[in-house]
Order: C-alpha cells, then structure tokens, then sequence
C-alpha cells in the first residue's frame, strides 16, 4: 500500500500525497498521487495506471471516501496518468476527467464516455472544486505537446506534472527535496530528455515565476518546498533540454 | 470472477481465434472445391452423352460448394460476435482481478466499498456474460452440425461422382481423377470440420 500524507492543510481544504509502494514492482515507474479535498469535494490529480489503483486506492480510502471524488485531472495523456480511468468511473460514474483537449479524443481508450470529458483549452481553465478554485497552467511540450499543471493560489501549491520528476534510488527517496543539490542530479537526465522544447520551458518559467508557490509537486519523485521551488524553476531555466544525451 | 476465471476469459478469446482461422481453411477449401467442379461441368460437357450423370453431379457438387461457403461464412459472423462478448469479458476479469487486489491491501471504509463492488459484479455482470457465451457455444455448436451434415452429402456426391466416371468412355480416366480431388478435397473439409468442432467443444472454464 501507498503511503498517504497531508502536506497542506487550512480546515476542510486539504491536499494529501499519495507516494512511494514498497510492493510496486520494479518494472513499474513510481509515480505520485494528489488529492486536493474541499469539504465534502475532491479532485485526484494524475490518478496513475492501471498497475497502481490498488496500492491508489487502498491508501486513499483511509482518508477520504473514493465515491465522492468528483474530478479527475489528467495533466496529459500517458498510461501512467490515466490509464486507470475506467477503475474510477466504476465508482462514480458521473465523475468528469479534466484534460487537453488535444487527449480528449485519445484518453476515452482508457474509459469513460463521451459526458466524462471536459476538454481544456490550450489557455488553460479554472477548476473549481468545493468552492476552492484550482488552476489549470499550460504547460505545453513539457513534455507532452497537451499539458497542463495544476495551482492551488490558496494553498499555494503546485502540481507541476513531469516538470520536477526525479528517478530516486532507494535510500535516497523521501517525499520531500531535503538537499537540492543532491537531489537534482537525479532529475537532470530526465529532464534533458523528456522536455522537448527550449521555448516551452522558458515560457513555463516565466509563467510560473509569477506565481506565489510555496511547494511545487511533481508527479515522480519529491516535493519541493520553499526556497527550493524558485531554486529548481531557476536551474531548470538554465538546463538544455531536448537533447538526447546528459 | 477470480484470477483463474481471468485466465478462463483470456483462454476462451484464443480459443475464439482458433475456430476463426479453421473457418477460413474450409471457406479456402469450400472456392477451391467451386473451381474444380466448374472444370468438371466443362469436362462432362466435352465428355457429351457418356457423362451426363457425372455432369449432373458436378452440377450438384458446384452448388454444394456455394452452399458450403454461404454456411462458413454465416459461421464466421457468429465467430465475429463471439469475439465482440468474450472481448468484454476479458476486460471485464481484468478489472475485477485489479479490484482484488486493491480489496486484498484495503482495510476499513476502503474494503467495505470493494466487497459490495465485487458482489455486484460477481452477481450480475458475471453470470450474463457467462449465460451469453453459453448461448454463442450453443449457436456455433448448430451451425457446425449443420455444416457437418452438409458435407456428408458432399461426400455423398463425390463417391456417386466416381461411380460415374467408370461410364465416361473415353473420359472415364479424366473423369475419374476429377472425382478424385473431389473426395480429396471433401476430406481436408471433413478434416477441418473436426477440429472446429473440437474447438467449439472446449467450453470457457472447462
């Protein structure tokens, strides 16, 4: 089973981290779930694959009751994202899967019908969940050509996808960037190849440097929290990305 | 439905495929056997007088053919719509295997919630597709005695053929051959017949 952390909490605004599972089996890429809770509302950010529900589930279920979850997000269209749609719509039917609408047509391979779609447009969307209004940043090209991330300007926090990730050895694999330095290394090679476009980046760094954020969570790997998230949004700047070798 | 009904349903689609490629031997062999009678209506015509019951025959054995193919072809259809029930099937298990395991790391709120999934699904879901499959076995199971039948007839006309080549004259030896293949060829289908009906009988879960 997965852990599940809450890493912000302001009454009955939460948002948990659902992380790392020791039975996942090394084939797997590990991958980070989040579940931005609004009263009696929620919305599961990257629900991850197929593979993953059960350790998903099993964790979410002792905190929040999975039925109720009315949103999905999907930053983009990767199996690991999303393919376990239909596992979720099994629990609530009507809940609707928030996505690009470049994927719109491409993720009901996973599941769903045609009411499960809302399609976001290239600009971007607000997303409103028990009141609390998120909102979906563009974030084309990095690395899918439909992308977006997800801001919370209560909390603070941002869901920054792929942007972030880090392929953490063992030992080495908390939740939370304790040493930048140290810690960038293992993103460095994956950024360099799975961010296609010099432009794209440079355009997400200035528009999320215009943001107030306090943690920016990525789908691999760990959170970054405080002078950390300017520290990455700068080093990312400067890295060559869409290269084929480190 | 458990892993193992999860490897059932994943068994049930191949067999789906093998009985879909044994169709195609015998419609392959079925325009095979069209052609030839064709030439053995052209021989007893050359053949004049002496081989009127023999062209009769292949008259017979031409229609047969044509027979045949409508008949596999109505067989393939049924397989198609096989495929379409055991497809859903298929993925059906694969859903209710993930949700045992979520079921098997779930304590609390979370298990309660995946135990009344899975007896739903168990009670309604699963015994449908189950009751569908059985209703599709019946189905195939008619149509491949019907064709069965068939070629015993075919059969039939292909030994009369023979007899009747020993009357040909001077064609008897061309005519002879001819009726040959027929019962050659009539063989492989009797042949394939029995491994499609082999198929067929493998029943899902078995």
């Amino acid at each position: 089973m997965k852990t599940i952390r809450v890493i912000y909490e302001d009454g009955a605004h939460k948002w948990h981290a659902i992380v790392r599972d020791p039975n996942r089996p090394d084939y797997l890429i590990d991958t980070n779930e989040y579940l931005v809770v609004a009263g009696d509302d929620a919305v599961l950010i990257d629900p991850g694959g197929t593979e993953v529900f059960p350790a998903v589930f099993s964790a979410l279920s002792t905190q929040f009751d999975p039925r109720k979850i009315s949103k999905l997000f999907a930053s983009h269209q990767d199996p690991d994202i999303i393919s376990s749609l239909s596992l979720w719509t099994e629990f609530n039917p009507d809940i609707k899967c928030y996505v690009s609408w470049l994927w719109s047509s491409f993720v009901p391979h996973f599941g769903g019908t045609k009411e499960t779609f809302v399609e976001i447009p290239d600009t971007g969307m607000d997303i409103v969940v028990g009141g609390q209004r998120l909102q979906a940043i563009p974030a084309h090209y990095l690395h899918s050509s439909g992308n977006f991330h997800l801001f919370d300007p209560k909390a603070k926090v941002l869901f920054s996808g792929d942007v972030g990730a880090a392929l953490l050895p063992p030992g080495e694999d908390g939740m939370f960037v304790e040493n930048f330095d140290r810690h960038i290394r293992h993103a460095e090679a994956f950024h360099r190849r799975w961010m296609g476009s010099e432009r794209a980046k440079r355009d997400w760094c200035s528009r999320v440097s215009q943001l107030d954020i306090e943690m920016l969570c990525p789908q691999h790997g760990a959170i970054y929290r405080g002078a950390d998230v300017k520290r990455f949004i700068d080093w990312f700047a400067h890295l060559e990305v869409g290269i084929l070798k480190g | 439905m458990t892993s193992h009904e999860d490897r059932d349903s994943g068994r049930e689609l191949r067999r789906i495929v093998r009985i879909n490629e044994e169709i195609k031997t015998v419609v392959k062999t079925a325009y095979r056997i069209n052609l030839m009678a064709m030439n053995a209506i052209f021989l007893a015509k050359r053949a004049g007088q002496s081989a009127l019951g023999f062209g009769v025959l292949s008259n017979e054995l031409r229609r047969f053919a044509t027979d045949l193919e409508q008949q596999m072809i109505a067989l393939g259809q049924a397989t198609a719509g096989s495929v379409v029930t055991v497809t859903a099937m298929v993925k059906e298990a694969h859903i209710v295997s993930v949700m045992e395991r979520a079921h098997a790391q779930c304590d609390g709120a979370g298990r309660e919630i995946i135990d009344r999934f899975l007896r739903r699904r168990l009670a309604t879901t699963l015994s449908d597709r189950l009751d569908k499959v059985a209703a599709l076995n019946r189905n195939l199971a008619m149509m491949i005695e019907s064709t069965a039948s068939l070629v015993e007839m075919g059969g039939v006309l292909a030994r009369s053929a023979k007899i009747e080549a020993a009357y040909g004259g001077g064609f008897s030896q061309s005519l002879k051959q001819v009726s040959s293949d027929f019962e050659g060829t009539i063989g492989e289908i009797r042949k394939s017949l029995d491994s499609l009906s082999k198929f067929q009988r493998r029943e899902f879960a078995a």
